[in-house]
């Protein structure tokens, strides 16, 4: 099931599949997220906060409505 | 495609360092350059530029520090700088040598913009960093491979432990750059004929910078409308959709990349599980409270150490004021340069042990990766005032001084969240402020206990700190709506894995943050000094030369040492009330008389828009309470005596005492803040508009409450 990154549950990993279309595409891309990643969701700040994913060796921190754009699928 | 510029026998060669954020990008230029370095301007924007020079062997070196970042690709001020240097647009930083940083644990994304230099034709080295880190995670990296692939030179370091940075002094000794290949040809995703056109309208000769041109060029403010217009009917000509040629160039250059790094860098699993201090530091409950107590401690730190320091600067620049008073006759010009300049070059000077303090414990926040866990924490509670999550690294500083605040804020990208965030950060309660409530809750609120635990004195310097933090919600909410931008507020940002400061790094920002403070606010904070002591010493000669000769005769009949000081300080009270600032505290009077002043109090309200603090030495002036006093209790005692003269009440009421703290709260009363505000924003339209409110919003609270409590 296709799902967008803002809903992944916490400590889940999900391989990216897509990043839809938004000015912020180029932004997320040249980060490193690119269909075929792995990222997990490693915290997420209180009341709605920005989510931080792990990516190959590093921790991103990402708002809702950014992590919103990474089409991923559970693993 | 390989024309490396030669460099000129004269002039010593340009390098310039580049990279990701947080790779140890400026730990390399740091150890190499030492204090050899310079802070500048780019023209345009508020980006610092770092440059330096290094000296191996008996030659010398250029180095170019430039900000971090991701791709070519401009998204903030910083970006376009990087931008504008590496393809050789910015005129004087043209590079002649790219050494560019990775971190060992990224090589992916570090070779996405290190292909971009290579395809722009740049001469470069690559340097590994961090290789420490990669060994203890397992990363093996067979940096030939990555060689083989590239073509250009490639060192492995380790900057922290200084491990291969002779390694690096040798490559830039030997010139050991090169480039011999295009990475990836634009033209697979440009037309040829399109690039060829772009390249004759520029002069350029390499097809990578074209396409950088017209897709950027309409960022750049240094290329003119002409060009622009060139650019944008070109696209429209052709119907070129530069999105998609950038997604299209991204995916290939991924792809690219991602074929070597299979090749070159061998992970093992990592069996240990990551370090769980981010389960407690970014933890919902316990993360905020350490984050608060943290920030306590750092103010406990500033309030108890720079205390020690100012006082010395404020002692010395006194002493140095006597010192040169004896030396020079007596006349204008000794005035001038013992109460007009000095203490104009000391005004600048006591600021420097906040300003370091307060950016050393910034860089060691930043250093050790913290600071992106606060911007984490806090994104959330900023963002329905119009702020940005890095904004409350400015607001925090203002509570000890609003200079290195407004300073901090560069670091903001977006620039409505900028610009909100430099409007704000004055309200928040310095500790310039600290003299004037303390004189002013001493004078009217009782030192009681209530509920036999509470201060009510504490409590009413507690609500005036609360008060600060309201004023700037308040207005950024305010700002956010009026305020257009097309721009769109984003929050990307690394967690980096947490490691020990780097204390030469430290000290550097401490040093460059205090000398970039003193070089360019420190010209405007003097002006403005010299200025108001003018208007304090100067008045109509008549009036002044009366005040004198009546002190004079005085002095005259005056039989005792008592006397003769009671004379002096009543003399220096009137020349004052007469100077141009008094005569101007006299005219504003009917402006502030609702809100509880007089016109005693109304000079003070002019004389401390050189720094707040400045109300408590005029007001000790103007009672003539002599004015090398720093007993507050005579302060407090003589304010407590002082009856209008019409109405025979006390000129201190309770309202009138909590109408001024109310308007210093609020009050734009701080030359020097202005003038930084003037430096980051580029221009006298913000720092007049953030007066104009401020002083607006001073003056109608202090209105209400005096006109309620009285």
């Amino acid at each position: 099931m296709l799902i967008t990154a803002d809903s992944i549950p916490i400590t889940r990993a999900a391989i990216i599949q897509d990043i839809l279309d938004s000015p912020l595409k180029i932004n997320l891309m040249e980060l490193g997220f690119l269909p075929g990643k792995t990222i997990t969701l490693h915290h997420s700040a209180p009341m709605g906060g920005p989510m931080a994913f792990k990516l190959d060796e590093t921790i991103l921190a990402l708002r809702k409505t950014e992590a919103s754009l990474i089409e991923v699928q559970l693993l | 495609m390989n024309e490396s510029p030669i460099p000129s026998q004269v002039k010593s060669p340009k390098i310039a360092i580049i990279g990701n954020p947080n790779v140890g990008k400026s730990t390399i230029f740091n150890q190499l350059t030492g204090l050899n370095q310079k802070i500048g301007n780019y023209p345009g924007v508020t980006v610092d530029k770092r440059t330096g020079s290094m000296h191996y062997h008996g030659a010398s070196y250029e180095i170019i520090d430039l900000p971090g970042t991701y791709s070519l690709y401009p998204n903030s001020e910083d970006e376009i700088i990087a931008h504008r240097v590496l393809n050789q647009l910015s005129e004087g930083e043209k590079p002649d040598f790219v050494l560019m940083v990775i971190d060992s644990c990224q090589i992916s994304r570090g070779l996405f913009l290190a292909t971009q230099l290579i395809d722009l034709g740049l001469n470069m080295a690559l340097v590994l960093n961090m290789a420490d880190i990669a060994t203890r995670k397992n990363i093996a990296i067979k940096s030939f491979e990555i060689f083989k692939s590239l073509g250009v030179p490639i060192l492995s370091t380790d900057a922290r432990g200084e491990k291969g940075l002779d390694q690096i002094r040798e490559l830039i000794h030997q010139q050991n750059f090169s480039n011999k290949s295009t990475f990836l040809a634009i033209e697979e995703v440009v037309p040829a004929a399109f690039l060829d056109e772009v390249k004759a309208k520029f002069g350029f000769s390499n097809s990578y910078q074209a396409y950088q041109m017209l897709r950027f060029g309409d960022k750049d403010k240094t290329i003119s409308i002409e060009d622009k217009n060139w650019i944008k009917s070109k696209l429209a000509e052709r119907n070129f959709d530069l999105d998609k040629a950038q997604l299209e160039e991204t995916k290939i250059r991924y792809r690219l990349i991602t074929a070597i790094v299979e090749k070159a860098v061998v992970k093992t699993p990592d069996v240990k599980k990551e370090s769980g201090i981010d389960k407690i530091l970014l933890h919902p409950v316990f993360g905020y409270l350490i984050f608060g107590a943290i920030l306590l401690l750092i103010f406990q730190a500033i309030f108890a150490w720079a205390s020690v320091p100012m006082d010395l600067i404020d002692g010395f620049f006194a002493e140095m004021s006597g010192w040169v008073s004896t030396l020079l006759p007596e006349g204008p010009l000794a005035s001038l340069i013992t109460e007009g300049i000095i203490p104009g070059i000391g005004g600048v000077v006591i600021f420097i042990p906040q300003i370091a303090m307060l950016f050393g414990f910034l860089a060691i926040l930043e250093d050790t990766g913290y600071m992106s866990r606060v911007v984490f924490l806090m994104d959330r509670w900023m963002r329905p005032f119009g702020l940005h999550g890095k904004s409350i690294v400015p607001l925090v500083s203002g509570v000890a001084c609003a200079i290195p605040g407004v300073m901090a804020a560069r670091n903001i990208g977006n620039w409505k969240e900028k610009i909100i965030t430099i409007m704000v950060t004055p309200l928040m309660s310095c500790s310039a402020r600290l003299p004037v409530y303390i004189i002013l809750i001493g004078l009217v609120v009782p030192d009681e206990f209530i509920a036999g635990i509470f201060n009510l004195q504490a409590v009413a310097l507690l609500g005036l700190y609360l008060l600060g933090v309201v004023g700037v919600f308040f207005t950024a909410l305010l700002m956010k709506h009026v305020l257009k931008s097309e721009e769109k507020s984003f929050l990307m940002v690394e967690l980096p894995t947490y490691r020990a400061p780097r204390w030469l790094d430290v000290l550097l920002t401490m040093y460059n943050k205090s000398k970039t403070f003193v070089m360019e606010a420190g010209k405007v904070i003097l002006a403005i000094s010299i200025i108001l002591w003018v208007l304090a010493s100067y008045g109509p000669p008549e009036r002044m030369d009366a005040v004198r000769a009546e002190g004079e005769a005085k002095l005259e009949a005056a039989t005792s040492e008592g006397q003769i000081a009671e004379i002096e300080n009543e003399t220096a009270s009137h020349l004052l009330e007469n100077s141009f600032i008094g005569i101007m505290g006299q005219a504003i009077e009917p402006a502030i008389r609702p809100l509880g002043y007089d016109w005693k109090i109304g000079i003070a309200l002019i004389t401390s828009f050189a720094a707040r603090e400045v109300f408590v030495s005029t007001i000790a002036t103007i009672y003539s309470i002599g004015s090398d006093t720093e007993d507050e209790l005579t302060i407090r005692e003589k304010l407590n005596q002082q009856v209008n003269p019409n109405t025979g009440e006390k000129v201190y009421t309770t309202a009138t005492a909590f109408s001024l703290m109310v308007f210093y709260a609020f009050a734009m009363q701080c030359m020097s803040t202005l003038a930084v505000v003037y430096r980051e924003t580029k221009g006298w339209k913000w720092p007049l508009i953030q007066t104009a409110y401020m002083t607006a919003l001073a003056y109608f609270s202090a209105l209400l409450v005096y006109q309620i409590l009285s």
